[in-house]
C-alpha cells in the first residue's frame, strides 16, 4: 500500500526538535492570546532552543482548527511576526482534531518529495479567542444592500422589505461556537457517550483511566522529562506561566466518581474523564537527513508510514484509529505486537477504551477491517507513558505536534524503535501514524 | 392527494375534537417514509426484539438475522433463553451493537420497540405455535407507530411432514390478522418465506422490511429462495447496499408521470441510468423527468408493432444493454362487461399484457439487450388477484401478468436474472383521482392502515428488487397495498 510518494522518496525526513507552550485550561492565563500568539510563542522558543540560523528554513506548515476570519493563514503570520525572512511561505491546514498531524506529515511529504529542506510544523488553538458568528441570515440580508451592485441606492421601502426579513431578532444573534457535528448536529461528548454506551465501556474503567493518564502526566512534571518540551510562555501582562495548569497528579477514582455526568442525566462521560477546552502551541522541526547531519542536529525519529481515513460520523464518531492506526501499520510493514510504545489523543477516556477495546476484536477485525484476528491488545505500560490529553489538555491543532514531539523524544531517549500514534478528530475522521528512532 | 382525514389527523386540535366527539372516523395515522437513498445504516439505533421458537439445535437464520440487523444499525434486545446466542455477541461486537437480554416475565417500564423479528422455522407442531402468543402478547404493545413485524418461516410446501407444514402456514394466518391489529397505528407486519439454504439471501429482504421503504407493505409473504444464485456466489454473499445501481441501466415504461415517475427517481437515486419511456404524446413531461434525473428519455408507444424492436435497438446501440426492466406502462378502461366497446378491450390487453410480452421477448432474444443478473419487474394489481366490478379487461390482464411472471422466471434462473410483479392497491395517482368520489373514498379506507398509499411506496419496492441484495426474491408477487381488504 503506497502512501504518495513515501515508497521511493528522494530523501528521508527526521524529526530534530519540538516545543510547546504549556497547555492551559481555556479562558484562563491564556486568555489574551490567540491563535497566532501562542503559534508565535512556540515557533520562537523551537528557534531559540535549536539556535536554527534562520535563513536555512523553507517554510511553516500549521494546523489548526478554530482559525481567526481576518488571517487564517496562521503559519504565514507567524513567520511575519517574528520576522523571519520573507522566504519562509507558510500554509495552514485543517483536518479537526488532526491537524497538528497533518501539518507534520504533509512538512514531511515535502521533504521526501525534495521540495523542501527544514520545514516548522505544528498547529495552535485558543478556544478562548473563537470569534462569535454573526448569522448567515444577517449576512445575507443585510449583505446586497451595503455592498451589492446597487449599494448605496436602498428606498425607505427596500429597507423596510429588509427589515421584515430579520425576524425574529433571536435568529440575528451572535451565536457561541459549540463544538457540534455538522452534519448530525451532535455535541462531540453526545456521540462519545453513544460509543460508551455501544462498547460497554464502564463509568468506573473511564475513571481509572483518567486518573492514570494524570498520575503519569504529573510524574512526567515532576521528574522534568516534559523540561525539553515545554517552553514557559509569558503572557501580556507579564506573568509567566511555565507548566501545563490542567494536570491534578492527586486526583483519585474517588474524587472522580463523584463528579456527574455532563452530556446526558444518566451517562458516564464527566468533566473528569473527558479533554477539557485548552489553549496552546506546538512545534516540531523536521529537516532532511543529510540537512540535518550537515547542520549539527541529532535526528530523533523518523515517520515510517501515515494513514487518515473517514468513518459515517452518525455512527461512532470517534473510532476513526481503530481503522487508521491497522492501515498505518500495514502500511510500514509492521504488525501491533511490533510496536513499543502507543500514544493515543484522549478526547474522551470513553473514546479510547472504545477503540481499545475494537483493536482486540477478532469479530472487529474481520468485519471492518478485512483480517482473520484482531490487530491486538495494546498493554497499559505502553500506551500514553507520559499521559495524554484527558490530563494534559487538548488545544485541537497542537495536539497532533505535541504527540510526535514527546514520542519523538521517547524513542531517542530510551533507544526503544517504534511508536504508534493515533488521532480521532470531528467529522468522523481518524489519523494513524508509525514513528521509527532515526538512530537505532 | 386530497385525503381529508389524513389532513386531519396531521392536526392535533383536529385529532383531540373527533376522538372527545367520539366521532366515528377511523383517523389514520401518517406513515413513516425515508427521505433519502438507501443508507448503509437503514435500521441506526432501532430497538429490535428478537426471539424465536427453540427447536433441536440451533436455527439456520440466527447468523444472517445476527449479522444483518447489528450491520443495518439495530441494537438487537434478545428474548428469552438462558444465555444470548453467540452470532449475536459476534456480531454485536464488530458493530458497536452489543445484544442486550428481555425476558419477557420482566419487561422494563418504558420499553419501547421499533421492530419485532420473530424466527417461526423450527416450529413443527401446533403445539409449537405457542411461542407465538408468548413472544407477541406481552410485547406488542411497546410497539411504536410506524412499527415493524417480520416473521420469518419455511414455506409449508417444502416442509418435512404435513402436520409441519400445517405448522408453517399457521405462521402466515397469524401474520395477516397481526398486520390487521397493528394497521391503525401505522405498523406493518410481514412474513418472509425462507427456502433451506437461502438464509444469506434475506438480509436485503430484511432491511427492507424493517426499514421506512416498506411503509405501504403489510400483512405480505415474501419468498427468498437461491435458485438464481450459484453455491459459489452465496458462500461469500455480501452485495452493495448503498449506491448499488451505479454502472446499471434502467428502462421504466409509464415514466412521464405517476408511480413510473416516482420509480425512475427512486432508481436514479441509487445510481441507475435510468431510460423513460412513454408515449409521444407526453413528451414535455416525460423530457423533464428525463432532465431532472440525468436520464435518457425515450418516445415510444409501447402498443406500437415497431415499439419492440426499438426499444431493443435503442437499449443495445446507445447504452450497451440493459439491467433493470420496469413495465409499469398500463391503462385502464372500465365499463361493464355488457357496456364494454371492443376498442376499449382491445386497448387494455394489448398495453397491460400484450406490450408487456412482446417487449420481454425483443430484449430476451439471442442477441437482446437484457444483461446477465438483470431484473424484470411487471406492475400487476390488486385487481388481477381480487377482481373489480367493471374491470374485467384490466383485471384479465393484471391477472395474465401474474401468470406471466411465475412462468417467466423459470426461464431465466440459470442467468441470475429474477423476475416479479408488484401488486399496487390504492395509490394516490391520476388513475385513482379520477374514480368517482365515494367509491374513491371506500377504497381508500378498506386496508389495514386505512389510507391510500404514494407513487414512491410503489417506487421504493420496485426499487427494492432492483437492487443485488433482492436476489433471493424471484416469481414473487409483492402486494403494496397497505393489506388492502379487496383479494387478501
Amino acid at each position: 500500500m503506497p502512501v504518495s510518494k513515501q515508497d521511493q522518496p528522494k530523501q528521508r525526513a527526521v524529526i530534530v526538535s519540538g516545543v510547546r507552550t504549556p497547555f492551559v485550561k481555556a479562558f484562563a492565563e491564556f486568555l489574551p492570546l490567540d491563535t497566532i500568539a501562542l503559534g508565535d510563542a512556540a515557533v520562537a522558543a523551537l528557534l531559540k532552543r535549536t539556535e536554527l540560523p534562520r535563513r536555512e528554513i523553507d517554510s511553516i506548515v500549521w494546523g489548526g482548527v478554530i482559525l481567526p476570519g481576518s488571517a487564517p493563514n496562521v503559519a504565514r503570520e507567524i513567520a511575519l511576526d517574528l520576522g523571519l525572512p520573507p522566504s519562509v511561505e507558510g500554509m495552514t491546514c485543517t483536518r479537526a482534531c488532526a491537524s497538528g498531524l497533518q501539518a507534520i506529515t504533509l512538512a514531511v511529504a515535502a521533504i521526501e518529495r525534495g521540495e523542501a529542506d527544514v520545514v516548522i510544523a505544528g498547529g495552535s488553538d485558543s478556544t478562548s479567542n473563537a470569534e462569535l458568528k454573526v448569522p448567515q441570515k444577517l449576512v445575507r440580508t443585510l449583505g446586497p444592500m451595503m455592498m451589492g451592485p446597487n449599494k448605496g441606492k436602498a428606498t425607505p421601502r427596500d429597507m423596510l422589505a429588509v427589515l421584515s426579513q430579520l425576524t425574529p431578532i433571536t435568529d440575528l444573534l451572535p451565536r457561541i461556537p459549540k463544538i457540534a457535528e455538522r452534519t448530525t448536529g451532535e455535541i462531540m461528548g453526545e456521540s462519545a457517550e453513544k460509543m460508551a454506551v455501544r462498547n460497554e465501556i464502564s463509568r468506573q474503567a473511564q475513571d481509572e483511566f483518567a486518573v492514570r493518564s494524570h498520575h503519569r502526566a504529573a510524574e512526567a512534571i515532576a521528574s522534568g522529562r516534559f523540561r525539553d518540551e515545554i517552553a514557559p510562555v509569558e503572557t501580556p501582562s507579564g506573568k509567566w506561566v511555565h507548566q501545563d495548569t490542567i494536570v491534578r497528579g492527586d486526583t483519585s477514582v474517588e474524587k472522580l466518581a463523584k463528579l456527574r455526568p455532563v452530556f446526558s442525566r444518566d451517562g458516564s462521560l464527566t468533566a473528569g474523564n473527558s479533554s477539557p477546552l485548552t489553549d496552546g502551541a506546538s512545534a516540531v522541526l523536521i529537516m532532511s537527513e543529510d540537512k540535518a547531519k550537515a547542520l549539527g542536529y541529532t535526528a530523533l525519529a523518523r515517520f515510517a508510514s501515515w494513514s487518515y481515513v473517514g468513518c459515517d460520523p452518525a455512527d461512532q464518531l470517534l473510532m476513526g484509529p481503530a481503522l487508521a492506526m491497522p492501515q498505518a501499520l500495514a502500511r510500514a510493514g509492521y504488525e501491533l505486537d511490533d510496536m513499543d510504545l502507543v500514544d493515543m489523543h484522549e478526547a474522551f477516556a470513553a473514546q479510547v477504551l472504545s477503540v481499545l477495546s475494537m483493536l482486540a476484536s477478532d469479530n472487529f477485525a474481520r468485519a471492518r477491517l478485512g483480517r482473520d484476528k484482531a490487530v491486538g491488545e495494546i498493554d497499559p505500560a505502553k500506551l500514553n507513558i507520559h499521559g495524554g490529553s484527558v490530563a494534559l489538555g487538548h488545544p485541537f491543532g497542537a495536539t497532533g505536534a505535541r504527540m510526535v514531539t514527546t514520542m519523538a523524544n521517547e524513542l531517542h531517549q530510551s533507544g526503544k524503535v517504534t511508536a504508534l500514534i493515533g488521532i480521532c478528530a470531528a467529522g468522523g475522521l481518524g489519523a494513524g501514524a508509525v514513528l521509527e528512532n532515526a538512530g537505532a | 392527494m386530497n385525503d381529508i382525514l389524513l389532513q386531519l389527523g396531521n392536526n392535533p386540535q383536529a385529532r383531540r375534537l373527533v376522538k372527545t366527539l367520539g366521532l366515528p372516523l377511523p383517523i389514520p395515522q401518517t406513515l413513516a417514509r425515508a427521505k433519502s437513498a438507501i443508507e448503509a445504516r437503514p435500521l441506526h439505533d432501532y430497538e429490535i426484539a428478537v426471539g424465536g421458537h427453540r427447536g433441536e439445535g440451533e436455527s439456520a437464520l440466527l447468523e444472517v438475522l445476527a449479522k444483518t440487523l447489528t450491520k443495518a444499525g439495530a441494537s438487537p434486545l434478545v428474548v428469552g433463553g438462558v444465555e444470548i446466542p453467540r452470532a449475536f455477541r459476534d456480531h454485536g461486537d464488530a458493530w458497536g451493537r452489543p445484544p442486550r437480554g428481555l425476558l419477557l416475565d420482566a419487561l422494563p417500564d418504558e420499553l419501547r420497540l421499533d421492530a419485532m423479528v420473530f424466527d417461526a422455522t423450527q416450529i413443527t407442531d401446533a403445539a409449537g405455535l405457542r411461542s407465538l402468543y408468548e413472544f407477541f402478547h406481552p410485547l406488542v404493545r411497546s410497539l411504536v407507530k410506524c412499527g415493524r413485524v417480520v416473521l420469518l418461516a419455511r414455506p409449508p410446501a417444502l416442509a418435512p411432514s404435513p402436520e409441519a407444514a400445517g405448522a408453517q402456514a399457521a405462521v402466515e394466518g397469524f401474520c395477516r390478522s397481526l398486520a390487521k391489529e397493528l394497521g391503525k397505528r401505522g405498523s406493518t407486519a410481514n412474513l418472509i418465506h425462507v427456502d433451506e439454504e437461502a438464509e444469506p439471501l434475506i438480509e436485503g429482504p430484511l432491511r427492507f422490511l424493517l426499514s421506512t421503504r416498506s411503509a405501504f407493505i403489510s400483512g405480505q409473504p415474501i419468498h427468498v429462495s437461491a435458485r438464481t444464485v450459484d453455491d459459489e456466489a452465496l458462500a461469500d454473499w455480501s452485495p452493495a447496499q448503498v449506491r448499488s445501481l451505479e454502472g446499471k441501466v434502467a428502462l421504466v415504461t409509464g415514466a412521464a408521470r405517476g408511480i413510473g415517475k416516482a420509480t425512475a427517481k427512486l432508481l436514479a437515486d441509487e445510481g441507475a441510468h435510468v431510460v423513460c419511456l412513454d408515449r409521444p404524446a407526453d413528451d414535455e413531461l416525460l423530457s423533464a423527468v428525463a432532465r431532472e434525473i440525468d436520464g435518457t428519455p425515450l418516445l415510444v408507444d409501447v402498443s406500437d408493432p415497431e415499439a419492440p424492436a426499438r426499444i431493443a435497438q435503442t437499449l443495445r446501440e446507445d447504452h450497451g444493454g440493459v439491467d433493470i426492466v420496469v413495465h409499469n406502462a398500463g391503462v385502464t378502461r372500465d365499463k361493464t362487461l355488457a357496456r364494454m366497446k371492443p376498442e376499449q378491450w382491445d386497448l387494455t390487453v394489448a398495453i397491460n399484457l400484450d406490450a408487456v410480452v412482446r417487449i420481454n421477448d425483443a430484449l430476451l432474444a439471442d442477441d437482446g439487450p437484457l444483461l446477465d443478473d438483470g431484473r424484470v419487474i411487471v406492475l400487476s394489481s390488486i385487481a388481477g388477484i381480487a377482481g373489480n366490478l367493471g374491470q374485467t379487461n384490466y383485471s384479465a390482464t393484471k391477472a395474465g401478468v401474474i401468470g406471466y411472471v411465475r412462468r417467466l422466471a423459470d426461464e431465466l434462473d440459470g442467468r441470475g436474472v429474477t423476475v416479479n410483479a408488484i401488486a399496487p392497491g390504492f395509490i394516490e395517482t391520476r388513475l385513482t383521482a379520477a374514480i368517482p368520489v365515494m367509491i374513491r373514498e371506500v377504497g381508500r379506507r378498506l386496508s389495514s392502515l386505512g389510507q391510500g398509499g404514494l407513487p414512491r411506496d410503489i417506487g421504493d419496492a420496485i426499487t427494492f428488487l432492483a437492487t443485488p441484495a433482492a436476489q433471493g426474491l424471484t416469481a414473487n408477487v409483492v402486494r403494496v397495498c397497505g393489506q388492502s381488504f379487496v383479494g387478501a
